[in-house]
């Protein structure tokens, strides 16, 4: 229990990015590196750390919208479902956005 | 009118259940709802409209027409309602959310509920202005547009009552609104 009289800290309120928004994230990095993106760049991009950025990868090869392509480094790229994916998201934001809502 | 606006509505209504479908975002849910709700209030004043229209102004049908009118009225209410509670929970402000509720302890429509409607509206295109100040996107002003016209729209179906001229004009402000939100859909849909 903390005192009276001693000052209380602030309260932080952070917003926390959903598993869908990080998807989308990753996507997006991936796209905008004309569909090439080493884990580096996607890792910057999307700000995430290591651990959490292969277990997304592994999540969106699962979903096949991405897939690893390239020999001795690892080159992530959209499969034709992710472009599709990412079109139908481009549109479903500027709709959103064009209410107010951020999704 | 009533026809081509409900049209619209749903069409609104059925992309927002898109973007849910694809993100699992409340807001857009309620946004979906809203927009059925208004989709179906139309709908029923438009045939309401037309059986009254069919009959060729029966005396006996005169009742048709005022209940399509108080469905679609109590329909808009609960839509407005629901879309001022979209924006106060993305805010996620519990005391104020709770203010949204306020429609549903005037379920019965006089010109206070009229009043309230028109509050309702006012209160969501002053939200869609704040949100195109922000970002000053087309499609964020065709949204503004609609609600203000809408707002307009329904603050004439208030003074028609002490002036006739004001109902055509009402009505063209309304689909002059859902006019807007269509070309919002348009473009948002449009390839890239």
């Amino acid at each position: 229990m903390i005192p009276s009289g001693q000052p209380q800290p602030q309260k932080v309120t952070a917003k926390y990015r959903s598993q869908f928004r990080i998807y989308v994230d990753i996507m997006h990095v991936i796209q905008r590196e004309n569909n090439e993106a080493k884990p580096t760049r996607i890792l910057y991009g999307a700000n995430l750390s290591h651990d959490r950025l292969i277990k997304y990868l592994d999540e969106l090869k699962a979903l096949g919208v991405i897939q690893e392509t390239g020999t001795d480094d690892k080159v992530y790229s959209l499969t034709q479902k992710g472009i599709e994916f990412m079109n139908n998201f481009r549109k479903v934001e500027s709709f959103a956005s064009a209410f107010g809502f951020k999704i | 009118m009533e026809f081509i606006a409900s049209v619209i509505a749903i069409a609104v209504a059925y992309q927002a259940l898109r973007g849910y479908n694809l993100s699992k975002e409340r807001t857009l849910l309620y946004l979906n709802l809203s927009f059925v709700l208004i989709g179906a209030g139309l709908l029923v004043d438009g045939l309401s409209d037309l059986i009254v229209l069919l009959a060729r102004g029966e005396r006996g049908f005169l009742f048709v027409f005022n209940l399509g009118y108080t469905i679609n009225f109590l329909a808009q209410l609960l839509a407005y309602g629901l879309l001022v509670f979209a924006y106060l929970y993305q805010t996620r402000s519990p005391s104020s959310i709770a203010l949204a509720a306020l429609p549903v302890m005037f379920i019965q429509r006089n010109t206070l509920t009229e009043l309230i409607l028109i509050f309702l509206l006012v209160y969501v295109a002053t939200q869609t202005a704040m949100n195109y100040s922000a970002n000053k996107n087309v499609n964020a002003l065709l949204v503004f547009g609609a609600f203000a016209s809408l707002s307009i729209a329904h603050l004439f179906f208030l003074l028609y009552i002490l002036i006739p001229t004001f109902f055509p004009l009402a009505h063209i402000a309304q689909l002059f609104g859902f006019l807007l939100l269509l070309a919002m859909l348009l473009r948002v849909n449009q390839p890239a």
